[in-house]
């Protein structure tokens, strides 16, 4: 009973703390939405590194990792002040730190190559230190790299396709922060999509989201929409899994490509919000009583293409964009069943990424989604911060110079 | 010595951890949020799943190295885990921050009872090595081992005899450490790490790796068990 009694009380006073203090340099920022395995603390973030498609005809046309000065203390608040390419064009999309933030691994969809680059030296500016040529051989066929989710010394990373026929059927990969290759786990047969994937620690419980096959994702997408066979090929499900095992669970039906996942950040909180991208709702994720998994519609999003989401600090607000309108929405979800829509701002002809901060007073957002899904249009990264119940613009950076922005990650000076 | 804690004071502090709330975020330079949305990450409610029910693939294999025990004797690291299934942990005894490495050696000593009581001890061991070979002098790690009730048969504290050595440790590991500097680049005595605590198994291969939002005794039981039946 000693044993349980100290367990709970390390467990209970403050475990979260122990890396956010022990393992965070001071100043350390972050956003709200990534792996419970990070150290992470509250605090103004210095940096946004920005995962940044090439486009031919742009600076050297090739993918980089490009860093926007966020403080705005500093002389250089919301300007670029580095950008390291990498060779070629790979459809940059998403990015995810290690464990220990010193590096900042980013894939590319197209070729399934993953870069590496190393922040910690230079926070300021992201080194490419390693990029891994072989997830494909390594995998056993995994294609399109998507989500970088940090697990203790290793990463957690989710395709969308396969090499086999490049269509939705896919899986998870597991790699040392190394770079060296450990295990593929497979969908299982009922739901083979992959998109995100998300821990809950508390509740040893993995999220898994769908998309779909290489075959659509690089598809013009004014030819897309016109093939009715290759619209029903998207994913419907969300697979909860556990964690530790690694084994799916339940498959849940939830039809029209539910993309980003967030797990509710209060530890009395067993849910998690995702939004269909063809069907714009945004959708509950909860567990029911008797520890079963089940899911609500609780806000209908629109035709709009909901795309990147983001969640407050408190749970108390889901940020949606959506690339259709380039709209970005608030919805007050304090009961997490019933979301209710009370702030938008319109962003652009497009919006896809949306971040918060661990203090929930500044929210930032781009514009790429796929290059062959993008609209014409500006390329930027814009500013927003929480005054007086509405969010006011802070800056907004220019992209076009340097290619097309999509996923944004936090870093701060100090590390 | 300075910023150093005596066996005493690190008891007390651990007292205090049982009873008092939740110290203030002590560095946050921005605006800051209550603590339970820090605490927000971490409170366990899942049963681990069974033994043997889950695979621990590889991770990678970690090297040997000449270290020195509480007695100031070198070891070697391989000899302490030779046909065991090892728990390593890096600590430093000065760490203030009590959720930091006083949880892991508390988790280290949690474990070295339940082992006792399943039978297990023979088959596992528990080794902790500082992060600080200037001040963590084997005398030091040896009142730091007395504070946690360490059976030395069971549970060895190391030290590294330079930070050459250390280095090479860490990076086997893949364990970072960056001493903290203030604001004037000075060192402030405290060393930033991201928790963990590595499972081996019995030839050296890292099975598992805990951070805080994970480190739970039972589960990591559950972990030996599954590598101790593998065929």
């Amino acid at each position: 009973m000693r044993m349980r009694r100290t367990v709970k009380w390390l467990w209970g006073v403050a475990l979260a703390m122990a890396i956010g203090i022990a393992a965070a340099p001071p100043a350390l920022a972050d956003e709200t939405c990534q792996s419970p395995f990070l150290p992470k603390v509250t605090g103004q973030e210095d940096y946004i590194y920005v995962s940044t498609l090439g486009v031919k005809g742009v600076a050297d046309g090739n993918d980089s990792m490009v860093t926007v000065d966020v403080n705005p203390a500093s002389g250089r608040y919301g300007q670029i002040v580095h950008r390291a390419p990498v060779p070629g064009q790979h459809e940059a999309h998403h990015a995810g730190f290690t464990d220990d933030r010193r590096f900042l691994w980013a894939g590319g969809l197209d070729t399934s190559q993953i870069f590496i680059f190393d922040v910690a030296s230079n926070p300021a500016q992201p080194k490419l230190v390693k990029t891994i040529k072989t997830f494909v051989k390594d995998t056993g066929g995994l294609v399109g790299p998507h989500t970088f989710y940090a697990l203790p010394g290793r990463m957690l990373i989710s395709a969308l396709s396969n090499a086999k026929d490049g269509g939705g059927r896919t899986g998870l990969a597991e790699y040392t922060n190394d770079g060296k290759f450990i295990r593929t786990i497979w969908m299982p047969a009922e739901a083979v999509y992959g998109y995100d994937v998300r821990v809950n620690v508390n509740l040893n419980r993995m999220l898994t989201s769908s998309f779909a096959g290489r075959k659509n994702y690089m598809r013009p997408i004014g030819e897309l929409l016109k093939d009715a066979e290759a619209m029903k090929q998207f994913g419907s499900s969300v697979i909860v899994w556990d964690f530790h095992a690694r084994k799916p669970l339940q498959v849940l039906s939830i039809p029209g490509a539910p993309l980003e996942l967030r797990w509710a950040l209060l530890p009395n909180h067993p849910y998690a919000f995702t939004s269909t991208a063809l069907t714009g709702q945004l959708v509950l994720i909860h567990q029911q009583p008797d520890g079963k998994w089940t899911h609500k519609n609780i806000a209908e999003i629109g035709p709009n293409i909901p795309v990147d989401i983001s969640i407050a600090p408190d749970d108390s607000k889901i940020y949606v964009n959506s690339y259709g309108d380039g709209t970005l929405r608030v919805y007050d979800v304090t009961d997490p069943f019933e979301g209710k829509l009370i702030h938008q701002v319109k962003l652009g002809d497009q919006a896809n990424m949306v971040s918060t901060s661990w203090d929930g007073r500044r929210v930032y957002a781009t514009t790429s989604l796929l290059s062959q899904w993008d609209k014409p249009g500006d390329q930027w990264l814009k500013a927003f911060a929480w005054e007086d119940g509405k969010l006011v613009p802070k800056f907004t950076t220019d992209f076009n110079g340097v290619g097309r922005a999509h996923i944004m990650n936090f870093g701060s000076k100090s590390r | 010595m300075r910023g150093a804690l005596g066996p005493g004071a690190l008891a007390a502090l651990l007292a205090a951890g049982a009873l008092g709330p939740a110290p203030a975020m002590a560095h946050s330079t921005g605006p800051s949020l209550p603590d339970e949305f820090i605490q927000g990450a971490f409170a366990p409610a899942f049963v681990p799943p069974p033994p043997g029910s889950y695979e621990l693939p590889a991770i990678k294999r970690v090297g040997a190295f000449t270290l020195r025990d509480t007695a100031g004797r070198a070891v070697d690291t391989r000899s302490v885990m030779a046909g065991k299934i090892a728990v390593v942990s890096f600590i430093y005894t000065a760490c203030p921050d009590r959720l930091g490495c006083p949880l892991a050696s508390q988790t280290l000593r949690d474990l070295q009872a339940r082992l006792r009581e399943t039978g297990l001890a023979r088959q596992a061991t528990l080794v902790s090595i500082s992060f600080d070979p200037e001040r963590d002098h084997p005398a030091q790690l040896a009142k730091y081992a007395q504070v946690y009730d360490a059976d030395p048969a069971l549970w060895r504290f190391l030290t590294a005899p330079s930070g050459r050595v250390l280095d090479a440790v860490l990076e086997s590991y893949g364990q970072d450490r960056t001493p903290e500097r203030d604001e004037r680049g000075r060192p402030t005595g405290r060393i930033r790490h991201v928790l963990k605590v590595f499972l081996l198994d019995r030839e050296g291969f890292v099975r598992n790796v805990y951070s805080a939002g994970f480190l739970v005794p039972e589960l990591v039981l559950n972990d030996i068990r599954t590598v101790l039946g593998e065929p």
